[in-house]
């Protein structure tokens, strides 16, 4: 029923570079994070320094599906907020498409985000008052594209996941899993090279999960895609499952 | 195919934001509404303060009086009805022998006990002029007019015209009308004894001074007040002649009479406003109360709306949408709420200032008490305007704080 999503633009490839292999869209080299270093103004008020990440190493190459699996707080969410650039590791390197976005300032950042990654997130993050093909459109405003264009190119992509007839429907009118291939349509409004999705099935049930989980799999065909997940039928469809405990990275490929 | 487009994006947002509204009709009229009455506020008590310098100005331009002479009152809870002019007829024949002057009259106040039962007196302010004008627009009846006499060896220290014109209000619940005959004195145990003849009725002083007021031959008002020898009044006032220089005039007569204020018309409104300062504050906080109320309110609803998308505008950051953009998605509703709103409460003046007139005239016998001259309406276009960028601003900026990654994992 899910037909192939929208191939990938080539020129977009010549807008990045670097010294990496060609076919890694990311690469992680040495990344720790810490959270809470900047305290209060008190010793007593000061946060207790946590550190999220250890000297994790982590590429993921284009039409490769990576999963991220580990019990909370092990750094699974900080390792794809990483990749999508929303924050910046304290030390070491992270690599899109040969590009490492830890130097770039934050509105370089934010460019490079909007032209190359798409977020999948748990909870959709659908806005209520939008339809779904404004809310799959929503990507497009910033880059200034005309309000006919994005429509077709919203129409397209919610046919894409199966969801034409639903292109003026509420979020509020949709199911969860529609819902959840909504927000995977706009993830791919802006045709992005990177896929990070964080628990994408976790709100879903297991036969809408699994339609879900149909659709990234096809997405992933000929992008990077970074899942973090605690659900084993998630896992299950990835090509390479990174194991991850206290922000370190236990196990790579098992 | 993509490259930054502003016009676009503001279309886009103006867009989401016009959606955003559509879908909270309940939300989105309660805003309005807030600041329809802000905005109806202001412009409901701007009328009535045009009103009632509009009708200061009509009573001063009617009596056609340029310069306005007063002594300081010796209490100011008396204000004007003090007659602290002494010698105000010398006075007023010394001014009116100026070249510059074409003539000057005195002015006196006093309150007054009036009926035609003399155990059920009123007691009412009363205004002594030497002469009634047209200005006086009589209901019924006509005016007076001191005969020469009057003045001609010495003023009489009893009534001699013995007419008055009292305000159609006070002659109705009194039950008289031109040619009847009522008790007037300075106090309850006098008044018996003095019989003045109702002439016509007349709502000219009351507008004027705000209250029910009655209108008598100054020196029969001396009489009754037992001020006769001191000639006592509230005001001289004088009229220039053509070529002369209001200003001029009114610098020449002060240096003549350091002891007492002289002012032009135009101050004159002025002065007697500055004397009303708890009806000017209460005005004033009355208008502060709605702006400020309607500012919060509406401030607070949207700020209540943003933070509940905190993490839907967190997420449309995370996807790349600029804080400006998210920003503005808000604050183009408040400043649509803003407009909407203002342009609901100006609709709403004339009609609630047509009703409010009639029903004024019809309660307290003012006739067109609130005027809406356009820079009524342009104050509260501007405020509608303003409350509008205020609320844009505001949650706007709100909003930019919650694109931020923490809100994600709320």
């Amino acid at each position: 029923m899910i037909q192939r999503v929208l191939r990938r633009s080539s020129a977009r490839d010549s807008q990045t570079g670097g010294d990496s292999d060609a076919n890694t869209a990311v690469r992680l080299d040495g990344v720790t994070h810490s959270y809470g270093s900047a305290g209060g103004r008190l010793d007593a008020d000061r946060d207790p320094t946590v550190i999220a990440l250890r000297d994790v190493a982590l590429t993921c190459d284009s039409g490769e599906t990576v999963g991220l699996e580990g019990p909370s707080g092990s750094g699974k969410s900080t390792i794809l907020h990483a990749i999508a650039g929303l924050l910046v590791p304290t030390a070491g390197s992270v690599e899109i498409l040969g590009t490492d976005i830890t130097r770039l300032s934050d509105h370089e950042r934010t460019r490079l985000r909007r032209r190359h990654v798409g977020i999948v997130f748990q909870r959709f993050h659908l806005l209520p008052s939008l339809s779904a093909r404004a809310n799959v459109a929503l990507p497009l405003v910033q880059a200034g594209v005309p309000r006919s264009t994005r429509r077709e190119r919203a129409t397209t992509l919610l046919s894409d996941v199966g969801l034409s007839g639903r292109a003026t429907h509420l979020p509020s009118e949709l199911s969860g899993g529609e819902c959840q291939r909504v927000a995977i349509a706009r993830a791919l409004a802006t045709d992005p090279d990177v896929i990070v999705a964080d628990e994408p099935t976790g709100e879903l049930d297991t036969e809408t999960g699994s339609t879900v989980l149909e659709l990234l799999t096809d997405v992933g065909s000929d992008r990077a895609v970074v899942v973090a997940s605690h659900d084993d039928d998630t896992l299950a469809i990835t090509d390479r499952v990174v194991t991850l405990r206290d922000g370190s990275v236990m196990s790579d490929g098992g | 195919m993509i490259r930054a487009r502003p016009l676009v994006r503001a279309r886009a947002v103006a867009g989401i934001a016009l959606a955003q509204l559509r879908r909270s009709p309940g939300r989105t009229l309660l805003a309005i509404l807030a600041v329809g009455i802000a905005v109806l506020s202001v412009t409901l008590l701007g009328s009535l303060g045009a009103g009632v310098v509009g009708a200061g100005e009509e009573g001063l331009d009617t009596a056609g009086r340029d310069i306005w002479i007063s002594g300081d009152p010796v209490d100011a809870s008396t204000g004007p009805a003090e007659n602290s002019i002494v010698g105000s007829h010398e006075i007023a024949n010394e001014v009116s022998e100026r070249g510059d002057v074409t003539g000057a009259s005195p002015i006196g106040m006093h309150e007054v006990y009036l009926g035609t039962d003399p155990d059920e007196l009123e007691r009412t302010p009363a205004v002594g002029v030497q002469r009634t004008h047209e200005g006086f627009d009589f209901q019924e009846g006509g005016g007076f007019r001191t005969p020469e006499e009057a003045f001609e060896g010495g003023r009489s220290t009893d009534p001699t015209t013995e007419e008055i014109v009292l305000d159609p209000a006070v002659a109705s619940e009194l039950g008289v009308s031109p040619g009847d005959t009522i008790y007037v004195g300075a106090s309850q145990e006098t008044a018996p004894g003095e019989e003045f003849t109702v002439v016509g009725t007349s709502s000219y002083y009351s507008q004027f001074l705000g209250s029910e007021t009655a209108a008598l031959p100054l020196v029969d008002l001396q009489a009754l007040a037992g001020t006769t020898g001191t000639d006592r009044a509230t005001f001289i006032t004088a009229n220039v002649t053509a070529d002369a220089d209001r200003d001029a005039v009114r610098d020449d007569i002060a240096t003549e009479y350091p002891e007492y204020d002289v002012r032009t018309s135009d101050e004159q409104i002025g002065a007697m406003a500055a004397e009303r300062p708890i009806v000017m504050a209460s005005g004033a906080t009355l208008v502060g109360l709605a702006i400020v109320g309607g500012t919060v309110l509406t401030v607070n609803l949207f700020a209540l709306v943003t933070y509940h998308q905190r993490t839907e505008l967190a997420a449309l950051r995370a996807l790349g949408l600029s804080r400006w953009v998210l920003a503005g998605t808000i604050g183009a509703q408040g400043l649509a709420i803003g407009v909407l709103g203002g342009l609901l409460g100006l609709a709403a003046t004339p009609p609630i200032v047509a009703g409010l007139n009639h029903l004024s005239a019809s309660v307290v016998g003012f006739e067109n008490l609130l005027h809406t001259p356009p820079a009524v309406y342009a104050a509260g276009l501007v405020l509608a305007i303003g409350l509008g960028t205020v609320v844009a601003v505001v949650t706007g900026w709100r909003a930019g704080r919650y694109t931020r990654i923490e809100h994600l994992d709320d």
